[in-house]
């Protein structure tokens, strides 16, 4: 078929006459090319993200009753009952030590560790060591509680035996049954599970940087630890940065791990934010209750989150 | 741009802390009686949770659904199966995202009264009650356990009950026999250390197994109708003198018969194992788990295994005769797109061939048929347990279901608390009040 003419505002040439010099669209049809681009996610990410936080918001300020469905405005009756709880308490101080405790072994421990692993010089040795490192991080962690059950265990435990094995009975004790270690038992076997996994992070980190930075410190007589602290230490930054909110949100976010070994017990002893509103809500029936804890959870985990964003952009590194 | 698409990540990271509270879209059930005329069509899904997660009774439903496909070919049965502790919240969360499965597994009590109050439970009266074909073919006391307000809403499957379980040839040599009061368990308890073998293996880490000895304790301790009263929150007193006895009995248990406050750092299935691998002389136990107790690849023989009811104090205000236990069974959703089917499936599952079953090993859940619990191919330890059941003069229902979800989490965390010593008998009972008035004023 022939083409007998075009019609200005139309076809080729209107699209010719939209665009500016050297054929791109003008700045505002951009703009609106790129949202309609990015709409669908812009939609997926408010129906999945923004509106469940707005939703638990609204739950958060009722009393509903899971089997007849009754639902009772409390407005913030939930926030006021949630200061007077000590389980919250006792939960918000857990969750505390876990994210204090992961940021000593799982942030700078793993850094001193992916330090001394890619100081290595043979190549095979150093991916022997990131992988026996990371090995921890790959098991489940049903798998990982239950392993540490039976090292717990104060009948047939390896831990009691090792201490008694070696004459400190007096430190023997029924770890995870014991309101005084339940919580630091778990952590520990956190930081066993989530130790490597950092370390490999970190490798990656090191690997970055520029060898020409280490060979001219060595020419200028700088030491393994000088190399470590002005070298190392703040080329990786930004890694350490992002390793810490990672950190500090997943401790606000523990729940397995204690679900697992202890459910919270003994005594509430080792509940944290996770498994208490899980208790109110699902075991207790607090659905609401359990939502107002849910909104605690949100507000330190996003705080947390924003000042070390802040904090990172400040001092980024760029190669 | 930048740092609002940033501060879009940290949001969506804070934001994935919810998900556990993720509300749920919530419907009350409209009043649902079975028709008994109602035509079965055989078609379609039937979704089914049931309490036999453990793998030594899951193949029990899983048998059975396939057995029913295979009469029914355009049936499919899906089995959702949970353990005795996991139940709990798979139903919970069920319910409360409305996806509740056609036929679900109940207690009886207040767990029960629950599916009843909110309409999720389909009233059986006219094919269960026991007038019907269907309610004649079962035990009448369990069928009664699943009334509500004069209706007939569960179908029970098995009988339960709590019985301390013990090691005859421990026993023998040591020359002691079955305890008939709860002084002479104690001094039994004594001569057992002596000997260098725990008395009671008890794993309190779930914190129900000492609530189970607490509920036994209480039936003794405590009038029926005062202990009745107590279960509802909101004419609950607490402030019978038993209450805090039963407590002191339970500590004293716990410090000369068991580890003492080690149970709170070892499981429920760790203990039994212990008792099972002849490592204790004796364990609390269910009547269904007898079969689990003594069986042919454990070091505890059945012939070597013993039990009775766990003895009444001497100077005991409630019923000596009474034994904690309850007829667990299942409910029907009202929800269901197909109840008749529903029904259905749940009378193959209660004919008296799939009750003779399950009564015997490896299941051993003496079944609520009549004609069921056949002795002919039951152990002999779970048909005794059944006649000491059936002649209880008061079934002590288990406190965690009997009470409502605040009170019996009060128990559950504070006894843990008894047994490490670091609360006393009447700092429990005030913690246990104090969630029964939270209650009463929802």
């Amino acid at each position: 078929m022939a083409v007998t003419g075009i019609k200005s505002g139309t076809g080729f040439a209107g699209a010719a006459k939209r665009r500016g010099a050297g054929g791109r669209p003008r700045p505002r049809l951009r703009n609106l090319f790129s949202f309609r681009w990015i709409a669908a996610a812009v939609i997926l990410i408010g129906w999945f993200v923004y509106y469940p936080i707005v939703d638990n918001f609204i739950v958060s300020t009722t009393d509903q009753d899971i089997y007849t469905g009754e639902v009772t405005n409390v407005g913030l009756t939930n926030y006021d009952r949630l200061l007077q709880d000590p389980v919250v308490w006792t939960s918000l101080w857990n969750n505390a030590l876990y994210a204090v405790i992961s940021i000593v072994f799982q942030v700078f421990g793993a850094f001193l560790l992916a330090a001394m692993i890619e100081g290595l010089a043979s190549e095979k040795w150093r991916r022997f060591w990131r992988a026996i490192y990371f090995v921890p991080s790959a098991i489940s962690i049903t798998v990982t509680g239950l392993l540490f059950y039976f090292i717990y265990q104060p009948e047939i435990g390896l831990l009691d035996a090792a201490l008694r094995g070696v004459g400190l009975d007096v430190l023997i004790r029924p770890w995870l049954g014991d309101a005084q270690t339940a919580i630091y038992s778990i952590i520990a076997m956190s930081q066993w599970q989530g130790f490597g996994y950092s370390t490999l992070l970190f490798a990656i980190a090191i690997q970055k940087i520029p060898r020409e930075l280490y060979d001219a410190s060595i020419i200028d007589g700088a030491g393994p630890w000088r190399r470590l602290w002005n070298i190392t230490f703040p080329l990786t930054r930004e890694m350490t940065g992002l390793m810490i909110i990672v950190t500090i949100t997943g401790a606000f976010q523990v729940f397995n791990e204690v679900m697992v070994m202890t459910a919270g017990g003994p005594n509430n002893s080792s509940q944290v934010l996770g498994t208490w509103l899980y208790q109110q809500g699902f075991i207790e029936d607090n659905f609401g209750y359990g939502a107002a804890i849910a909104t605690v959870i949100f507000v330190v985990t996003m705080l947390t989150g924003i000042a070390q964003l802040i904090y990172t952009r400040r001092r980024r590194v760029q190669f | 741009m930048k740092r609002s698409m940033q501060i879009a990540a940290v949001t969506m990271a804070a934001a994935s802390a919810l998900g556990l509270s993720a509300s749920a879209s919530h419907a009350a059930g409209k009043v649902v009686v079975a028709d008994p005329d109602a035509k079965v069509e055989y078609s379609g899904k039937l979704s089914i949770l049931t309490k036999f997660g453990l793998q030594v009774l899951s193949p029990y439903f899983t048998d059975l659904a396939k057995e029913y496909e295979k009469l029914h070919p355009d049936v499919k049965v899906e089995l959702i199966q949970e353990s005795d502790d996991s139940v709990k919240g798979k139903t919970k969360t069920l319910v409360a995202s409305n996806a509740l499965t056609d036929v679900y597994f109940s207690w009886t009590g207040s767990w029960g009264g629950n599916f009843v109050r909110g309409n999720r439970a389909v009233d059986l009266s006219k094919v269960i009650g026991p007038d019907s074909d269907w309610g004649k073919t079962l035990v009448p006391a369990a069928v009664q356990a699943f009334q509500y307000n004069g209706k007939y809403y569960g179908i029970p499957l098995y009988l339960d009950a709590k019985f301390m379980g013990y090691n005859k040839q421990i026993f023998t040599k040591l020359g002691l026999s079955a305890p008939t009061s709860f002084e002479q368990l104690l001094s039994d308890c004594d001569t057992i250390r002596k000997a260098g073998i725990t008395p009671i293996s008890l794993g309190n880490k779930e914190a129900w197994p000492a609530l189970h000895y607490i509920g036994q304790l209480l039936a003794f301790d405590v009038p029926r109708a005062t202990l009745e009263r107590d279960f509802e929150s909101k004419t609950a007193t607490y402030d019978d003198p038993g209450y805090v006895a039963a407590l002191k009995q339970f500590k004293e248990l716990s410090d000369r018969c068991t580890d003492g406050a080690t149970m709170n750092g070892v499981s429920y299935a760790s203990a039994l194992q212990a008792f099972s691998n002849t490592k204790s002389a004796m364990y609390y136990q269910e009547i269904i788990e007898f079969d689990q107790s003594a069986a042919p690849d454990t070091t505890l023989k059945a012939a070597d295994f013993g039990f009775f009811v766990l003895p009444a104090p001497a100077d005991a205000k409630g019923d000596p005769k009474a034994v904690e236990g309850a007829p667990e069974g299942y409910m029907i959703n009202t929800a269901s797109k197909n109840i008749p089917l529903a029904i259905d499936f749940m009378k193959f599952v209660t004919t008296k061939e799939h009750g003779q079953v399950l009564s015997a090993p490896p299941y051993g859940q003496p079944s609520a048929t009549v004609g069921g619990a056949s002795e002919s191919n039951m152990s002999p330890s779970v048909v005794e347990g059944l006649k000491v059941l059936k002649s209880a003069s008061y079934l002590m229902p288990w406190l965690d279901t009997a009470n409502s979800p605040r009170v019996a989490q009060a128990w559950l965390s504070n006894l843990q608390a008894l047994v490490d010593g670091s609360m006393t008998a009447e700092q429990v009972m005030d913690k246990v009040k104090q969630a029964a008035a939270a209650d009463a004023k929802k």
